[in-house]
């Protein structure tokens, strides 16, 4: 096992001076400005609910599916959110497989608190027949680079993926309407989920000295840095959450600028989002109209009897 | 005896393929693999120091770690581990790097059929990236026995599940040597004719087993030829970079 630490990867002593000194004069070692963020891009795969987003170096892929349970018996007309984290040894070598660690159960709990807490993902919508069945929407979260501030990649994949996912369409049936006919997608359309508002994290690096701020922290920034802080706020300027656990003390002023700056890039990440989203939706609606080419067929023939 | 695929594709077509390596920046090796609809990704750390417990240490060792794309891990995935693992064994050079690990993760992006030979082509692809020494690399294909008797090559996932059996079979890459020809057959037969993995699921009769190798031989002299010309133009590509 001690050959396995030994793996582990570390900054040197000259790389981390590198870069602190680099920040006292606002230079942050991959040429962004301190508060500037890396290029998101944000990708979707061939079937609804799946989204690869990479942020600089940092690639992280969402899957969303569903099932149907049933509710907890305290909350019958609720459906369930639940958030899985996999820090795959793909993305890190000192990610080991098996139980998820520290950062991985924090980087969860971010953002299931970001979604869930703040009603962004609409939980009655989803419930079909009170108390007895309920769909419960698993958002499975891949990292697969690690290239740095995590949490913020994950959290606009999980968000995509939220956007792009579409749930069987279902209706009661039965003698006594109590069954739940689930209908297939050939059948009829899949729903998309409801979504009110995106909370959008943003993470920023604190320095001993205390006039150096960063948002984004790439992998090396991460290693030297004393403290981290993550916001979740909307387009709307509300904030859904802050999680500052430990780490350098920072005073007030400091946490009022940072939410600021926040509010901000939360409008213009909120936008990219919606503009993936719009054109992967075009996309999908195009890619129905070829598949059935026989239906547009008959519907000529029966223009031309008239 | 003609059969009617929903893609349109005839009984012996192999799906798109699309390979890319060095994706990743953290891994040592990287490649992404997608036939149709199946993508694969694959990443390789190594060679790590140490071997687990039950390893030889004399040797280098290969360690498989299979993400399915959502779910816990399970009996079928410890499976799958096992397999890859077997096959890279047989195809790494274990001596050159005794005492060491080299960590091989597949996250499944995306299973439309043929699984796990997807898997396996991405694999290899990914320890060429890292530059872990081998003998030959691997080629894999899915070959599947209908109900009606036929043979038909690289499933969907929906043929998968209405066919009679089917078999994963992985085979060494077809070899371009300067070597006069014969030096390098094994018995008298050429080396890309031995098996290295062999998979199957359900019952079909032993005719249709030979069959079945047959097509999956001939299929993999194609896939060696995309593999080939792939690594050569991304070799070239990065010598111009550097």
């Amino acid at each position: 096992m001690e050959g396995r630490l030994a793996n582990a990867w570390r900054l040197t002593v000259n790389d981390k001076n590198f870069i602190k000194t680099a920040l006292l004069s606002e230079i942050r070692i991959d040429g962004r400005k301190p508060f500037e963020y890396r290029k998101i891009s944000i990708k979707f795969g061939r079937e609804d609910g799946s989204s690869e987003v990479q942020l600089g170096q940092t690639r992280v892929m969402g899957i969303v599916t569903a099932q149907l349970v049933q509710p907890y018996r305290d909350r019958p007309k609720e459906g369930m959110l639940s958030i899985f984290t996999e820090f795959s040894p793909m993305a890190d070598p000192s990610f080991e497989p098996g139980r998820p660690g520290e950062l991985a159960v924090e980087l969860g709990r971010i953002i299931d608190r970001g979604l869930r807490e703040s009603r962004a993902v609409d939980t009655e919508s989803l419930c079909i027949l009170a108390g007895k069945f309920v769909w419960a929407v698993r958002i499975d979260i891949h990292i697969l680079d690690n290239g740095g501030n995590l949490v913020d990649a994950a959290n606009i994949a999980a968000l995509a993926a939220l956007l792009t996912f579409r749930r069987p369409e279902c209706s009661l049936g039965g003698e006594d309407g109590q069954e739940v006919i689930v209908h297939p997608p050939e059948i009829r359309e899949p729903l998309p989920l409801m979504v009110h508002h995106l909370p959008i994290a943003i993470t920023f690096g604190f320095f001993s000295n205390e006039s150096i701020l960063l948002i984004d922290p790439t992998h090396n920034e991460e290693a030297v840095m004393n403290g981290r802080m993550t916001t979740t706020v909307n387009a709307n300027g509300d904030i859904c959450a802050i999680q500052k656990g430990g780490g350098e003390g920072v005073p007030q002023r400091v946490i009022m600028q940072c939410l600021q700056l926040a509010t901000s890039k939360a409008a213009s990440i909120t936008k990219q989002i919606k503009d993936a989203v719009e054109a992967f939706n075009t996309e999908r609606a195009l890619r129905k109209i070829k598949r059935h080419p026989t239906s547009t067929g008959v519907d000529v023939r029966e223009k031309q009897n008239q | 005896m003609e059969v009617d695929r929903e893609d349109g594709r005839s009984q012996n077509q192999l799906r798109p393929l699309a390979c890319s390596r060095n994706i990743l920046h953290r891994a040592h090796g990287s490649a992404s693999w997608s036939q149709g609809d199946t993508k694969v990704l694959a990443a390789v750390y190594g060679p790590k120091a140490g071997t687990k417990k039950n390893e030889n240490p004399e040797k280098a060792c290969i360690e498989v770690i299979w993400k399915p794309k959502t779910g816990q891990i399970g009996k079928l995935e410890k499976e799958y581990e096992m397999i890859l693992k077997r096959t890279l064994q047989s195809i790494c050079i274990l001596t050159v790097n005794p005492n060491t690990t080299t960590s091989v993760i597949i996250q499944v992006v995306n299973d439309d059929g043929a699984l796990l030979p997807s898997a396996i082509n991405a694999a290899c692809m990914a320890l060429v990236d890292a530059g872990i020494p081998m003998r030959h690399l691997a080629v894999s294909i899915c070959c599947c026995v209908a109900r009606s008797g036929l043979v038909i090559l690289d499933p969907t996932k929906l043929e998968e599940q209405n066919m009679k059996a089917f078999a994963y079979l992985v085979f060494p890459n077809s070899v371009h040597s300067v070597l006069p020809e014969g030096s390098l057959s094994v018995q008298g037969e050429p080396i890309e004719n031995g098996i290295i993995t062999s998979v199957t699921h359900g019952v079909m009769s032993v005719d249709d087993y030979f069959y079945c190798l047959e097509r999956g031989r001939a299929a993999s002299t194609k896939l060696s030829d995309f593999l080939r010309r792939n690594l050569q133009q991304q070799s070239t590509d990065s010598s111009k970079a550097g």
